[in-house]
C-alpha cells in the first residue's frame, strides 16, 4: 500500500506548506498547478532528493531512501540529465542491470519509443528524444510506484501520445503512477484523480470532473445603479457576488443560465463581461475564497462553504 | 557495481581526444628529456624521468577520471538520475575509484614501453613491477582528490582547480624539478603533499632502495582525509533542503 506524505518545507521559501496527501496504490495522480507551485519539490521529496524540514514522507510504506534503495519506485525528475559520451543502448543496459533485469531491453525501448535511436550517442539526440531516454530509464526496474515530472515538457504532439500510451500500458501493469503538469487537459486525459497546486498548498483535489467543474467557472462583471447582491445571489449557476459601488462581479458555474436571468430582472446592465474558466482561473478563484474577504460585500461569505463541499480541501 | 564500471570505463575510452590530452603532455616531456647523461640518487636520468612522468601521468589521470567529470554530471543531472536508481553511494564510490585507478594504466603502459626502447632504460623485472605497483595503488589518493575537486566546485571551475592542483603538486613535489632545489619555504609544503611521497616510493622502488613505509602512511593519511572530505560533501549534497 502507498501511503503518503505529509511534509512541511520552510527555509527562506515555503515550497510546500503542510502538504498532506495519500495515494491509493494502483491509482494514476496528477499533481497540477503552475510553474514555482511546489510540485517539483513535492516529487523530489517522495524520491529522497530532498528532504522534508519538517513532517513525513513514505512512500510503499517506507521511506523514500530505502524505497530508492530498493528498486521500488522509478522517477523522471526535471532536471535529471544523461552522460556523455554513451549509447542510449548502453545507458539502458546499465539501468535494466541496476534493477537485476526486471524489464527487457527490447521492452524498455519500445515502450520509450527508443527502438529506431538505440545506437545514438547522448549527446546527439535531441531535447525530446532525452526525455524519453529519461522515461525509459525510470521504468527499468518496473517500479511499484512511478514519479514523473512534467514528462512532456519537451515533446511534440505525436510523441506526447505515444508518451501516455505508454504509461497506460505500466499503469495497466499495477504500477501506480503520480505525474507533476501544468496543462489541465493532460491531468484530466490520464488522471484518476487530480491535485491541485498553488503556492505550497493543495488548492484542490478531487477526480477530473470535480476540478473541471471548478474551472468552468465564468466571471461576469457589469454596472448596475444600486446592485441588489441578495436578488443576483438567487439568479441560477451564481456562486458569488462582489459588488463594489455600481460594479459588480458574479461568480458563476453555469453562466448560460445565469445571463438571461441577470436581464430577466429588468434593471439596466450596463459593460457586461464574461471572463473565461481555465486552470489560471481557477486557481485564482481558489485562492481569492481565503484572501479576499476584506472587500467582498457581505453576500459572498455564502458560498465558501458551498464550494467545498465539491472539493477536498487542505491548507 | 561492476555493470557501473563497466559503463564507465566504455563511455571514457570513446573520449579519444580526452585520453589522447591525458596521455600526451607526460609523454612529449620524456621525450625532450630523457635523452640526458648524468645520474642522480644513484639512477639515470632516463630512468628518474620514468618515474616523474609515470607519477604526473598516474596523478593527472586519476584526477581528470573524477573530478571534471563529477563537476559536469552534478550540474547536468546525471548525479540525480543516480541517485534514484539503486546503485547506492558505496558502490558508486568503489567504481569511480576503480575507475580512476585503471585510467591511468594507458599512460603508464605507454611511458614503460617508451623507457625500455628510447630510454634505454635497465631495470630488473622485479623493479620494474614494483614500480608499477606503486604508481597504480599511488593513484588511489589523487582519486579522492579528484572526487573532493568535483563535489566542491561547479563544472566550469572545476577544470581550472583541477589544473592548478596538478601543477603545484607536481612542482611542490619535487616532480618537475628537483625538490632540493627548491625554496626552503617551499620544501617544507612540498613535503606534506602526497605527490613528493610517491615519488620518493617510485624512485626507491626503481632505485632498489628499501620503500619507506613513512612515505605509504603519508599517503595513506591523505587518502583517508580526501576520502572523508568527499563522503561529507557527498552527504551533505544528497540531504540538501
Amino acid at each position: 500500500m502507498f501511503r503518503d506524505v505529509t511534509k512541511v518545507y520552510s527555509g527562506r521559501v515555503t515550497a510546500l506548506d503542510h502538504v498532506s496527501f495519500e495515494i491509493p496504490r494502483g491509482a494514476t495522480a496528477a499533481l497540477l498547478g503552475p510553474n514555482g507551485a511546489g510540485k517539483s519539490t513535492a516529487i523530489d521529496t517522495m524520491l529522497g532528493l530532498r528532504k522534508p524540514t519538517s513532517g513525513d514522507v513514505r512512500v510503499l510504506g517506507m521511506t523514500p531512501a530505502a524505497a530508492v534503495a530498493a528498486g521500488k519506485i522509478g522517477g523522471m525528475v526535471q532536471t535529471g540529465g544523461l552522460p556523455d559520451g554513451a549509447k542510449v543502448s548502453e545507458l539502458i543496459a546499465l539501468f535494466r542491470q541496476l534493477y537485476h533485469g526486471r524489464r527487457s531491453q527490447a521492452d524498455l525501448l519500445r515502450l520509450a519509443g527508443l527502438t529506431d535511436i538505440a545506437d545514438r550517442r547522448v549527446e546527439q539526440l535531441s531535447g525530446g528524444q532525452t526525455q524519453r531516454v529519461r522515461f525509459a530509464l525510470a521504468l527499468a526496474g518496473r517500479p511499484d510506484l512511478l514519479f514523473l515530472d512534467e514528462p512532456t515538457a519537451a515533446l511534440d504532439v505525436e510523441a506526447r501520445r505515444g508518451f501516455w500510451q505508454s504509461v497506460q500500458t505500466i499503469a495497466d501493469q499495477g504500477t501506480t503512477v503520480l505525474f507533476a503538469t501544468h496543462y489541465l487537459d493532460e491531468a484530466d486525459a490520464n488522471a484518476s484523480r487530480i491535485i491541485v497546486v498553488s503556492h505550497g498548498r493543495i488548492m484542490a483535489d478531487g477526480t477530473p470532473s470535480q476540478i473541471k467543474a471548478y474551472t468552468s467557472v465564468r466571471t461576469v462583471r457589469f454596472s448596475t445603479p444600486a446592485p441588489d447582491t441578495s436578488a443576483l445571489l438567487r439568479l441560477p449557476g451564481v456562486n458569488d457576488v462582489v459588488a463594489s459601488g455600481d460594479a459588480v462581479t458574479i461568480r458563476s458555474g453555469d453562466a448560460d443560465a445565469t445571463l438571461p436571468a441577470l436581464y430577466a430582472l429588468g434593471r439596466p446592465v450596463r459593460g457586461l463581461e464574461v471572463g473565461g474558466g481555465g486552470l489560471e482561473e481557477a486557481l485564482i478563484a481558489l485562492t481569492s475564497d481565503t484572501s479576499d474577504g476584506g472587500t467582498t460585500a457581505g453576500a459572498g461569505q455564502a458560498t465558501a462553504a458551498a464550494n467545498s463541499s465539491e472539493l477536498t480541501r487542505v491548507g | 557495481m561492476i555493470a557501473f564500471l563497466r559503463f564507465e570505463i566504455v563511455r571514457t575510452l570513446r573520449n579519444v581526444r580526452f585520453l589522447i590530452m591525458l596521455i600526451a603532455f607526460p609523454v612529449l616531456l620524456y621525450l625532450i628529456y630523457a635523452k640526458q647523461h648524468g645520474t642522480t640518487q644513484g639512477l639515470t636520468v632516463a630512468t628518474l624521468l620514468l618515474v616523474s612522468m609515470a607519477v604526473y601521468s598516474g596523478m593527472g589521470s586519476a584526477m581528470f577520471a573524477s573530478g571534471p567529470q563529477l563537476a559536469r554530471e552534478r550540474h547536468n543531472g546525471w548525479m540525480r538520475q543516480l541517485r534514484i536508481s539503486p546503485i547506492g553511494t558505496p558502490g558508486w564510490f568503489a567504481a569511480k575509484l576503480v575507475q580512476s585507478v585503471l585510467m591511468i594504466i594507458p599512460g603508464l603502459a605507454v611511458l614503460v614501453a617508451l623507457a625500455l626502447t628510447y630510454g634505454h632504460v635497465h631495470l630488473a623485472a622485479g623493479r620494474l613491477g614494483a614500480l608499477v605497483v606503486i604508481i597504480v595503488l599511488g593513484a588511489i589518493p589523487f582519486c579522492a582528490a579528484g572526487l573532493v575537486i568535483g563535489l566542491m566546485f561547479d563544472s566550469q571551475t572545476a577544470q581550472v582547480a583541477q589544473m592548478i592542483t596538478l601543477l603545484v603538486l607536481a612542482f611542490l613535489g619535487g616532480i618537475f624539478i628537483s625538490w632540493s632545489s627548491l625554496p626552503s619555504g617551499m620544501q617544507t609544503v612540498g613535503k606534506l603533499l602526497p605527490s613528493y611521497h610517491l615519488a620518493q616510493l617510485g624512485w626507491n622502488a626503481a632505485a632498489g632502495r628499501p620503500l619507506g613505509m613513512s612515505h605509504v602512511a603519508v599517503l595513506a593519511a591523505w587518502t583517508v582525509g580526501l576520502g572523508a572530505i568527499a563522503a561529507w560533501r557527498w552527504r551533505q549534497e544528497s540531504t540538501a533542503a
